[in-house]
Order: structure tokens, then sequence, then C-alpha cells
């Protein structure tokens, strides 16, 4: 479904990613984790092309995204991406997020797009919410409201770069909650966090990634229990300790 | 000093309109002419000649941002001469000055809103673009129902300030015998020569109020317009 080749990327003189490959099959949910820099959200947002790769090759659902011919607003539209910062549009109402782009790309006739977006609502719980506005909403219920808007397009692959880290503690549950039901239903996922409870519950695989290197690829249960990499094993220890 | 406001009573009518309706319109009605319709025009030359400023090709990019800075770094006087001179050149036929006057004026104010536009469209945050482009929509999709209804908001209040400025400008007019209120009072003064105090202090008075009541409204439909005070 996703497939990076010897992919490498720069900003300026940063080597960010560095030789990466890596093979997401349909239906896998991937965890990428490390630390602050390693290069997850470049690696990423490679995938719907926020962010072009310098060299390699990376083909996303049998589309190749160095090629010119490669239509990038279908791409797009055939992968969802959730933000850190959610990116709700502040000016539009919880449901008219939702059915911007069904009706203005798809041609959804926006009675139907409407129906959709309930029922997406539905499923992320906020139902009630629809006619209210992003601020009016908390930071769980935004980062629910944007998984739902990135949905409607009927994604077949879902990115998430970070989606708990601006968020209160008592809210991460809520949202998590929603993602492992969307993993459930046999989505191809990108995930990059560092909940390592839903790692192990959720993740086909971990990705460890460090200085835009790929160091660790494994099983959730073998990455935690046995990490290879001193790094690994730092990061990990890092990460549980109560400290963090 | 005694100060003797009959003449403006005398010459209220063509003060407000000039001869019309048995001439041309002049005095104040004329000068909100100007100033309404160079409003209408620089709003969307404004709104052209920033998306332009910002298009991601060098080849339009360059020129446009040459001629902005070109057109702000010339007195509006200046600009209006050109068109006086170079239009019915251009034309190959004679323009009326008052057209003449609202071309100069449209292609100055437009080139300061065009960094307005600009401004405002860069306020706008990365991620909303980012999130609009993630589902799919296009480059002007993008532009047209997420940029730019956010963009607008941080651009009204310097728009306002831009057209209240376009108001006092066409006085400017005057020079190239444009019979609007300024020109208007000069010609009343001219026929009456005793009394430039108050007819001044009237003109500068209209003005104000003109003004004002442009800012006030202004402020008004902000409020209207506003969807959530708390962003
Ligand atoms: N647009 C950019 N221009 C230049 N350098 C960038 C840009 N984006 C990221 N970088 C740099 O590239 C490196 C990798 O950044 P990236 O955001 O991918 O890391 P990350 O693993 O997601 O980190 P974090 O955990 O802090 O989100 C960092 O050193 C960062 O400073
Ligand atoms: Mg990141």
């Amino acid at each position: 479904m996703i497939q990076f080749q010897n992919v490498h990327k720069w900003f300026k003189t940063l080597h960010v990613l560095n030789d990466v490959n890596l093979h997401v099959k349909q239906g896998e949910v991937v965890v990428v984790c490390g630390p602050s820099g390693s290069g997850k959200s470049t690696l990423i947002r490679t995938i719907n092309k926020l962010e072009p790769i310098n060299e390699g090759h990376l083909t996303v659902d049998g589309m190749d995204l160095l090629s010119k011919k490669t239509d990038l607003n279908r791409l797009r539209a055939e992968v969802g991406f959730v933000f850190q910062q959610f990116n709700l549009y502040p000016h539009l109402s919880v449901l008219s997020n939702i059915t911007l782009a069904p009706t203005k790309i798809r041609k959804t006739p926006k009675k139907e797009a409407e129906e959709q977006a309930m029922q997406l609502l539905e499923r992320v719980g906020l139902a009630m919410k629809r006619d209210a506005y992003p601020t009016q909403l908390s930071g769980g219920q935004q980062q629910r409201v944007a998984i739902a808007r990135a949905l409607a397009m009927k994604p077949r692959i879902m990115l998430f770069d970070e989606p708990t880290s601006a968020l209160d503690p008592e809210m991460i549950g809520e949202v998590l909650q929603v993602m492992q039901d969307l993993a459930k239903t046999g989505m191809t996922m990108v995930v990059v966090t560092h909940e390592m409870g839903f790692a192990r519950e959720v993740a086909d695989r971990v990705v460890f990634m460090d200085h835009g290197v790929i160091l660790e690829e494994a099983q959730p249960e073998e990455f935690f229990l046995n990490p290879q990499h001193d790094r690994a094993k730092q990061f990990l220890k890092q990460l549980l300790s109560p400290m963090h | 000093m005694d100060l003797d406001f009959q003449v403006i009573l005398d010459n209220f009518t063509y003060f407000m309109i000039g001869r019309y309706p048995n001439g041309p319109l002049g005095g104040l009605g004329l000068t909100m002419y100007l100033a309404v319709v160079s409003c209408i025009l620089s709003f969307f030359g404004g709104l052209i000649l920033g998306l332009l400023s910002l298009s991601r090709y060098a080849v339009i990019r360059y020129p446009v941002n040459l001629f902005i800075n070109t057109i702000r770094g010339l007195p509006l006087l200046m600009v209006i001469f050109w068109m006086y001179f170079l239009l019915p050149a251009l034309m190959g036929k004679t323009v009326p000055e008052s057209q003449t006057v609202i071309m100069g004026l449209t292609v100055f104010t437009s080139a300061y809103m065009s960094q307005i536009v600009r401004a405002g469209i860069m306020g706008v945050p990365k991620g909303q673009t980012e999130a609009a482009i993630s589902t799919g929509l296009k480059g002007w999709q993008t532009m047209l129902y997420i940029i730019l209804p956010q963009g607008m908001r941080n651009m009204i209040p310097s728009f306002v300030n831009q057209f209240v400025s376009l108001i006092k400008d066409t006085s400017l007019a005057f020079i190239v015998g444009v019979s609007e209120l300024t020109h208007v009072g000069t010609q009343v003064n001219n026929r009456t020569m005793s009394y430039p105090t108050e007819i001044f202090i009237f003109i500068a008075a209209v003005y104000f109020v003109l003004c004002f009541a442009f800012t006030s409204f202004s402020r008004w439909l902000e409020q209207r317009l506003a969807w959530r005070k708390s962003i």
C-alpha cells in the first residue's frame, strides 16, 4: 500500500530522511516513534507529498509520488491526514468542516454529504456538536472532528502525526479509542505517537527512527521487551521513566 | 473673527451636487461617486494584485511586485497626472477627467490594498492550507474556501483605513479640473471672494463627517460579520 525504497530527503544541508525503506501493507497499522527531530513528521508527510522527497522511490496505493503524471489532489483525497494541532477551519461549523471536501471535490450533493457527516460524527461520538464552531470544542473533541473530516473523503489510508500530543491527559483516551475503532475496520494506518499503550494494543508493527534513519522495525511486543538498538533502549527508558 | 455661514446656505445645493441635474454631477455627490467607484475597483484590483504577488510562478510574481512597488514609490498626484495624459493617448480618444481620476485612484489604492491582501493571506496559519490540501482540495479551492475567508477578517481594519484615505484623496481630482467637493469649494471662494474661512471649514467638516460615518459603518459591519468573537 505504501512503499518507501531508499528514500532520502534533505532540508538544505540537513539530512532528514536517510535511506528509508518501509513497506506498509493494506490494513496494517504501523506506529512510528523516535526522539524529537528524528524525522517522524517528515516521514509521514512525504506520504501525501506535503513534503516532497529528493531521492529514491515512494509509491502510495499504486501511485508513484515522483511521477509527474500522478494526480496530487487525487492522491491526497485517498490519504487522510490528522495533525497534532487539529487544524480545523475556525470559520466553519463542525458539519461544514466535514462536508467541505466531499461537496467540492467528490461533488457529493449537500444533503447526502451532511448525512454522511452525521454518521461520522456519531462514530466519533460528537453528533450533538454538528452546529458548534471549532473554538467551542475541547481539544479532544476537535481532534475527533478532525478525524471525521479526514474520513469524509473515504480515504484508503489514514496518517496521524502525534494526534494526542497537544491534548490534556484526560482527553487522550477518547481520541485513541476512535483510532482503535478505526483500526478494527481494517484501515491502513501510519501513526506517529509516543502512546506506547496504543502501540502495544493496536499496532502490527513499530518503527523506531533516529536522525532520519529507521533503526528498528519490529512487532510491538518484541520492540518493547527486547529492543535491539542502544538508541531504542535509551528512548524507551526515557519514555517509561516517571520523570516523563 | 466673525464667521458668516450664510455663504454656505446660499450655495448649499452647489456644494452637494454641483449643477446637477441641469449640468454634470459635482460637489459632494461627485466626491462620493469617485470614492465609491474607485473603492470597489481597487478592492478587486488589490485582491488580484495581492494574489498574483503570491503566485508560485516567478514570471508572474516579479513583474507584479515591480509594478506594485513602483506605484507605491510615486506620489498619488503623479499617478493622477500620468493617467490624465497617458490614458487618452493609450485609448486614442478623449477620456472624461473623472474617469482618469478614477483610474489613477484605483491603480494607486490597488497597489496598497495588494499589500494588505498579501499580509492577510500570509497571516493565516500554514496548518490551514495543509489541512485543506490534505483533504484533496485544489490550490484555488483552498484559497477561496479556507484562506480568504479567514484572511479577509484580518484585512477589514486595514481596508477601512485605506478607503478612508481614498475618500480624502479624491480631493486631488481638483488638480485636473474635476468639480468634486474641494474644487467646488475653490470655485465658490473665487466667486464670492470674502468667505474663505467659512467655506473651507465647511468643506473640512464634510470630509470629516463622511470619513467618520464610513468608519462607524464598517465597525458595525465588522461586528456583524464576526463569526466567533473568540478567534
Ligand atoms: N520545513 C523545514 N525546514 C527546515 N528544517 C526542517 C523543516 N521541517 C523540519 N525540519 C527539521 O528536520 C528535522 C526533522 O524534523 P521532524 O519534524 O520530521 O522531526 P520529528 O521527529 O517529527 O520531531 P518531533 O517529535 O519534535 O515532532 C528537525 O531537525 C527539524 O528541525
Ligand atoms: Mg513531529
